[in-house]
């Protein structure tokens, strides 16, 4: 299946992806509502953003009292169906990464359905670290990513160096 | 509507984004007439695709409940609606009789940033020279045209940073991700490519966040880092000698001037350590000359900027990274037609405002100063000024010392605004004409980076709406200069404009996604001159000296450096963007508001200890010009320098440039010091 990817070293923490999200369920621009959440470590100087990894055996769907979760069919999104949504908060808890709110107004869970195949973060993403693709691809880049990372700080010892340093 | 029809009466358009200075390719989705959304064009080389809010945002402009959408005019009353055709025709006779009685010069145009996008510069410029005056004005005099002057007076044109091959990219005082979106993918992908990005700002921007070396620098002092970058690439010797040699004048002048700012020079001055300048100059030397310095609007507003920003260009100069591919790239430009008058009526007889102060700003731009037009109307000096006809620009927020501003404009015998909003500019006119917006107006459109060219469509109109095309040519045939303005339209005005290119509109039409020009040619410096004064790249400009000015870039300390006063403890840097605002543009917006609701003034925990306030604590901020009474937000302590603090320009209820000096100028370009303020900082008490 197609899914979003961050990729936190060139995620600037702009919010695009949050306000954008945020137009898509609400018409507004409040962040809080999004389903991708970007936070930025000042001490640090990093930016990761989050959102649904549209888990193979996703726990919230198997703890839903209310059968309010399933799969699309289509795109392979876990989606709630908020009418049916009781607001008991359980895929919130059982969900590991915390890519679940709560919808304040609604009163009911919300997160990310991948806008029904088109994600607009990806579209409003002006860095570049969100992508939609295949994630057998997304994988695979990532592992030689991260190859490059970890010789990076255990065969160098500095992130400022490179092979050419 | 059922869904079915909806979807089969959905046509896309593609066309570019005007909501921003980036000019992102756009697909618009329309309904009917209707835009319903817009999103990026995957195929425009621009930006792959990808769009920020501000873009999406086209649909909020547009459909704007407090859009101005029929021509007001200012009565005792308040304003009451107006005919266009009467409108036009009040508003020429008005002209006739200033110009009769204060003579040609008493007139002059303003061209802003917030309704279309290059095409109507010249169409200005074009008009004014047509009813006798020389008295172009624009937004350029505060943004934009220093760089300009900066980059052109070394290299002969505004090079373009190619982000996308380089392998080292230092950004000088720019925020991409808020001020050019798109830049931001560009630089992102030159980094997984290998690319080292040094960002050089005294803010920890949003962009610097990613940066391989962050230089947090005092503010305005950049001139004084980057003559001791070139000192020590030639203490190392890593000069390219034979792009020096062959192409070059001035480097040995360069080399002696630029001895005295060692690393411990530099270190004091500008407070980047000298490990720091180390690094920076080990990672040039590397990736030289895949390498280019990008300066953004930090630099411009400089008291030495125009040298600071030469001073940066000669690092590219002596690595030899112009014009290779990686490097900066001196563009081609669509060859076009010309709607400029200067050869035919340069009304050089007629003093251009500010050409008498700033001589290269008038000779290398042709344009007149708005630093120096408030003094002209409020003074009647060299010539009374009295008319006025501004479109798409707000300087009434956005120049320095707003209550001059205001004071001046508000004198004008007969001010017209054309707009979408009732701006604070608005509300000083006499009569505001409604504008087209981006949607609604035709261009030809140029990427000089990638040397592309975009025709944008004009989606629709509304009744009364005009372009400034069409605005200015019924305004020149009821003023005698219709001749000048013989094309019926905006289109007919392009297709005369693309003739000498060879390329016709129907094959821009068919090419939403930009066509190429031409193809990019690296080093033509090989086979042709630089297009500066002398032929070469310029470390020392003769041009310049000519003029009375230093040949050499010379550094200058800011005043809060050279005369610190005690009174004024704080430097204030203006101007820093925010994501969801463009200059003093989208507050109109709800949810941009929603996003960011308030002003704030940046500021380092350790001085907020100092002040006594928490965040969102009311501060009064001071300049020697007024004050502002401003919320505090308490910085990381990584964010910002202590002692600096940061007010964004654009809010009506805490506008910065009522403190900002329009007499603190850099010399060859007259923009003004709005990045090194000397302020001070009290607390308010909850009842003051």
């Amino acid at each position: 299946m197609k899914i979003v990817t961050m990729d936190p070293s060139i995620c600037v923490g702009c919010k695009n992806c949050e306000y954008s999200c945020s137009f898509v369920q609400k018409k507004d621009f409040v962040a809080k509502d999004s389903n991708i959440k970007v936070n930025w470590y000042p001490e640090d100087r990093f930016c990761i953003p989050v959102t649904c990894m549209h888990c193979q055996e996703p726990w919230c769907l198997e703890v839903c009292p209310a059968n309010a979760i399933s799969r699309n069919e289509n795109t392979q999104a876990v989606e709630i169906d908020q009418e049916k949504c009781a607001g008991c908060k359980m895929c919130m808890l059982a969900c590991p990464f915390g890519n679940i709110h709560f919808d304040t107004n609604n009163k009911v869970s919300g997160k990310c359905d991948l806008c029904g195949g088109d994600p607009t973060c990806v579209k409003f993403c002006i860095s570049g670290a969100l992508q939609f693709e295949e994630e057998e691809d997304a994988f695979y880049s990532k592992r030689l990513v991260l190859d490059n990372k970890i010789k990076k700080i255990l065969g160098k010892g500095n992130s400022e160096n490179d092979s050419r340093d | 509507m059922t869904v079915e029809t909806k979807l089969k009466d959905r046509t896309v358009k593609q066309t570019l984004c005007r909501m921003c200075d980036d000019h992102c390719g756009i697909n618009v989705h329309m309904e009917g007439n209707k835009i319903v959304e817009i999103d990026g064009n995957k195929d425009h080389e621009w930006n792959r695709g990808r769009l920020c809010v501000k873009g999406r945002a086209g649909i909020d402009l547009v459909y704007a409940p407090d859009r101005i959408m029929k021509p007001l005019k200012k009565t005792e009353s308040g304003w009451q609606e107006i005919g266009l055709e009467q409108a036009l025709d009040e508003i020429a006779d008005k002209i006739k009789s200033i110009k009769t009685e204060y003579g040609d010069g008493s007139m002059g145009v303003w061209k802003g940033e917030a309704i279309g996008f290059g095409q109507q510069e010249n169409i200005y410029r074009r008009f004014i020279h047509a009813i006798g005056s020389p008295n172009y004005f624009s937004n350029d005099t505060t943004c934009y045209a220093g760089r300009h002057l900066g980059y052109s007076t070394v290299s002969g044109v505004y090079y373009q940073s190619d982000f996308d091959h380089s392998q080292c990219i230092m950004i000088w005082g720019s925020n991409s991700p808020h001020a050019h979106p798109n830049v931001t993918q560009k630089i992102m992908r030159a980094k997984k490519n290998g690319a080292k990005l040094i960002v050089i700002d005294p803010r920890l921007s949003t962009l610097a966040r990613k940066a391989d070396i962050y230089v947090q620098i005092k503010p305005a002092t950049d001139g004084a880092l980057a003559h001791g970058i070139v000192r020590r690439l030639i203490e190392m010797n890593v000069q390219n000698d034979t792009f020096i040699k062959d192409y070059t004048i001035g480097y040995e002048k360069l080399k002696d001037y630029v001895q005295s700012f060692t690393p411990e020079f530099v270190e004091k001055e500008t407070g980047v350590p000298s490990a720091t300048l180390e690094l920076i100059c080990e990672t040039i030397a590397k990736r030289a000359p895949q390498m280019t310095s990008y300066v953004g609007n930090g630099l411009e507003h400089h008291e030495n900027g125009v040298n600071n920003i030469r001073a940066v260009c000669c690092i590219d100069g002596i690595m030899g990274s112009y014009d290779v591919k990686g490097g900066s790239l001196l563009p081609e430009y669509l060859n076009t037609n010309t709607l400029t008058l200067y050869d035919e009526l340069p009304l050089k007889h007629i003093q251009p405002i500010g050409s008498e102060k700033y001589p290269v700003f008038y000779d290398l731009r042709q344009e007149c100063h708005t630093m120096m037009l408030m003094d002209t109307i409020l003074s009647e000096k060299p010539y009374p000024f009295k008319g006025l006809i501004l479109s798409g620009a707000n300087p009434a927020m956005t120049n320095p010392n707003s209550a001059k501003v205001r004071k001046a404009l508000g004198n004008l015998d007969l001010f017209v605004v054309r707009e979408l909003f009732m701006t604070e500019t608005a509300k000083l006119a006499d009569y505001i004409l409604p504008a087209a917006s981006f949607f609604e107006r035709t261009e030809i459109h140029g990427h000089a980076l990638h040397q592309i060219t975009t025709l944008t469509e004009r989606l629709f109109t509304y009744p009364e709406v005009q372009d400034e095309y069409q605005f200015l040519h019924d305004l020149a045939h009821r003023l005698g200069a219709g001749d000048y303005f013989p094309w019926e339209n905006e289109e007919a005005l392009n297709e005369w404009l693309v003739e000498p290119s060879g390329i016709s509109i129907d094959e821009l039409k068919a090419h939403p996604e930009g066509f190429p020009y031409t193809p990019i040619r690296y080093q033509k410096y090989l086979t042709e001159p630089f297009k500066t004064a002398s032929g070469k790249l310029d470390f020392a400009s003769k041009y310049l000296k000519d003029f009375g000015y230093s040949e050499l870039p010379e550094y200058h300390s800011p005043r809060y450096i050279s005369e610190p006063k005690t009174e004024y403890p704080y430097t204030l840097v203006t101007g820093a963007r925010k994501l969801v605002y463009y200059h003093s543009r989208n507050f109109n917006f709800k949810r941009f508001k929603t996003a960011i609701p308030t002003p704030e003034v940046e500021i380092h925990p350790l001085d907020a200890k100092k002040l006594g306030v928490k965040d969102d604590d009311l501060v009064k901020v001071t300049s020697d010009i007024d004050s502002i009474d401003i919320p505090v937000r308490i910085t990381h302590d990584q964010e910002i320098l202590p002692g600096v603090v940061q007010i964004t320009h654009g809010w009506q209820d805490a506008n910065v440039n009522l403190i900002t000096s329009d007499k603190i100028t850099d010399p060859i370009d007259g923009f003004p010091a709005m990045k090194s303020i000397e302020v001070k900082i009290e607390k308010k008490q909850a009842n003051g």
